[in-house]
């Protein structure tokens, strides 16, 4: 299934080379967590990130569903 | 005294009279220094029911114990005075190179009283006191006038003036220093423009001594360490500076848009960070000593909109940007430069701006009381309407009393999105409970400087909280507010302060800022001391605005917050949950009926 990946502002680094703006369509397994979606692209998964699904914030574990969005941006930013 | 030059520098402005205070030892260190001892002396000294725009009011600089230090950002100053816009308290804070130069004058504090008989601008240059003419640059904007006051006294020296916008009482007027940076809320550039005062320049060499210095250098060099490792990391102050933000809040569903209409802008991609990176950037800029630097030089080459300063910042962008459904980054930027050139605050400026464009869109007003068309996302008509506050020009004259009171006049007060008549910053709450709490108690109305919760609902520092449930955030908030009192009265930067000297345990705690408090001064603050200071500087604070009419009956938030839910978005359906979290509020700050209790203020002295 399909679902939109979104990196904000230094999380950009992680797209894939030559990607225009800062949102991707990823294919995943049915199933697959918000975690198994960001974990390919070298995204920290511990406290130095903010991850989100459909702006809402849920466990890693939680499941994503055709057409959701993960957003994801570092923390480390400090403001 | 160590860290505290403990002196005061006092102005008549009415006599012309100067004379210098030493501050008692005890209430240096139960008051902390800047905010805190600026609060202080305002309750004592002032009414709290004074016309703000009296010469009755007092106007406070005050600086921290950690300003001119070497504690990393150590180079804030605070703004203390009665606001014009709110009725209640102003404390705005601001950056650049000013503060520390004003320190090395040897004064922690200086306080303006009266009102002089005709523009005056004040020279400090340590011990030489002098109070000047201005004429010749009343009228001026700041950085003509910046720039004249320096060829006048030392081009060393650093300058706060406001621009037309003070000198002409605007209820958002800011007070700007090094041209660019701002203390910029709650009119505070009305109340200086009230007193005839145009500037004040500062000059010396007197920086503060440590208690402990080896251990203050060693302490100051493991933390600018730290933060250089994070901007190896990649920091995205850094690198975008706080326009980087737009896609955070616009991913949550709260970024202002179209007067708080909704919080997901269509145009964000225009506005944000990378845009201006890519567009206008010229170089990061930091404020003196910082090792963040998240202010943006730029400059715009458009031939309508062409110019050169600092910003936006991410505040910037939601209320002159979005907040007016404003997609042109270059116009966006043409009438931030103007604001700082004008002296104005551009958070409430963009959403009196952007009250006035819905009551245009929804027929309330027309060009007959416009002047112009005034819809969203017109630059042009932002620009216009900048400048026309600044003057008071035509319709402009209506905008500078903010929005609630124009939201008033025309009985739309939903289109007024405030707190204590004060604009929200570009946090919609709806989406952000806890800073719905934070903005209705809010000492100087709304407000995220005051104890910004989005660092956890919004940013995950330390940790992320949910900003769509209310449970916790009374506890939240609260200690939120006191570490931002601590950080504000200390003289160092939020930015730096929340990530790199609390830890992560009891919500936030002051570990490594009382630390740095300690090795300055030798004031030997636990952490809960320390804290339990800033909570007496907020519940002073508190007291002062009970005592100025703003207390209970103003702890809520516009309409259009607590009875329009959010149309779209994460936070669909929401309003803000006021009614429960503010009674829970009260009880964690032990407030009955949102009263301080008589043990809590005997507990903190306050008796």
């Amino acid at each position: 299934m399909k679902i939109r990946l979104k990196l904000i502002a230094s999380y950009r680094e992680h797209l894939p080379p030559g990607t225009e703006g800062s949102v991707i369509e990823v294919e995943v397994p049915p199933g697959a967590t918000v975690a198994e979606v960001v974990t390919p692209f070298g995204i920290p998964l511990d406290d130095s990130s903010v991850i989100v699904l459909n702006g809402l914030t849920v466990p890693l574990d939680a499941p994503v569903l055709e057409g959701d969005t993960v957003a994801a941006f570092s923390a480390i930013a400090g403001g | 005294m160590y860290g505290w030059h403990g002196k005061i520098l006092r102005i008549n402005l009415t006599t012309g009279k100067v004379s210098t205070e030493e501050i008692d030892p005890k209430l240096a260190r139960d008051y902390i220094g800047g905010r805190g001892w600026a609060i202080r002396y305002l309750t004592d000294e002032v009414d709290p029911k004074v016309d703000p725009l009296s010469p009755d009011n007092k106007l406070i600089f005050a600086t921290g114990p950690l300003t001119a230090t070497t504690a990393p950002t150590g180079n804030r100053y605070m703004v203390v005075t009665k606001s014009p816009l709110t009725g209640a308290l102003a404390h705005s804070n601001s950056g650049g190179d000013f503060p520390t130069w004003m320190k090395r004058t040897g004064y922690d504090m200086f306080i303006f009283e009266g009102r002089a008989q005709s523009p005056v601008y004040v020279w400090v240059n340590e011990d030489q006191v002098e109070v000047r003419d201005a004429a010749h640059v009343w009228g001026r904007d700041v950085h003509e006038t910046t720039d004249i006051l320096l060829e006048e006294t030392d081009p060393g020296a650093k300058v706060a003036c406001i621009g037309p916008a003070g000198e002409n009482r605007v209820l958002m007027a800011a007070i700007m220093n090094d041209k660019h940076r701002a203390a910029a809320r709650s009119g505070v550039g009305a109340v200086m423009g009230s007193k005839n005062l145009k500037g004040v320049v500062v000059m010396g060499r007197k920086n503060p001594a440590f208690f402990d210095d080896a251990g203050m250098r060693a302490l100051s060099l493991e933390l600018n360490k730290e933060v250089g490792a994070d901007i190896k990391k990649g920091s995205n102050l850094r690198i975008y500076g706080t326009a980087y933000v737009p896609q955070v809040t616009n991913t949550l569903g709260i970024l202002p848009t179209r007067n708080f209409q909704t919080g997901v802008f269509e145009g964000v991609d225009n506005i944000d960070g990378v845009a201006l990176k890519n567009k206008y950037l010229i170089t990061h800029k930091p404020c003196y000593r910082c090792p963040i630097a998240c202010g943006r030089l730029t400059a715009v080459d458009d031939e309508k909109y062409a110019g050169k300063g600092e910003g936006p910042e991410y505040e910037t962008i939601a209320s002159l940007g979005s907040a007016c459904g404003l997609s042109n980054l270059a116009a966006l930027t043409k009438a931030n430069y103007l604001c700082n050139e004008l002296g104005l605050d551009t958070i409430s400026t963009g959403l009196t701006i952007a009250a006035a464009m819905e009551l245009y869109e929804k027929g309330e007003i027309g060009i007959e009381d416009t002047g112009r068309p005034l819809s969203f996302g017109d630059g042009d008509a932002v620009i216009d309407m900048v400048q026309k506050i600044a003057y008071r020009d035509g319709f402009g004259d209506e905008l500078a009393e903010g929005s609630f009171r124009l939201a008033a006049k025309y009985n739309r007060p939903e289109v007024s999105v405030t707190a204590r008549r004060q604009e929200l910053p570009g946090y919609d709450p709806r989406g952000s409970q806890g800073m719905g709490l934070l903005y209705a108690t809010s000492n100087k109305g709304a407000s995220h400087m005051e104890g910004d919760v989005a660092y956890e609902e919004v940013f995950g520092t330390p940790v992320k909280a949910d900003g769509l449930v209310t449970d916790g955030k009374a506890e939240l908030v609260a200690r939120f507010q006191d570490a931002f009192a601590l950080i504000d009265s200390g003289g160092i930067c939020v930015f730096f302060a929340v990530r790199y000297v609390f830890t992560k345990e009891m919500m936030i705690w002051p570990v490594r800022l009382a630390q740095l408090l300690n090795l300055t001064t030798g004031a030997d603050y636990s952490p809960a001391e320390a804290l339990e200071a800033a909570e007496r500087v907020y519940t002073l604070e508190r007291m002062f605005l009970i005592g100025a009419g703003s207390g209970p009956e103003e702890d809520t938030l516009s309409p259009r917050l607590l009875h329009e839910p959010l149309p779209e978005g994460p936070g669909k359906g929401r309003v803000v949950d006021l009614d429960k979290m503010l009674p829970e509020y009260y009880q964690v700050r032990d407030w009955p009926g949102g009263i301080p209790s008589e043990e809590k203020l005997s507990a903190l002295g306050l008796m």
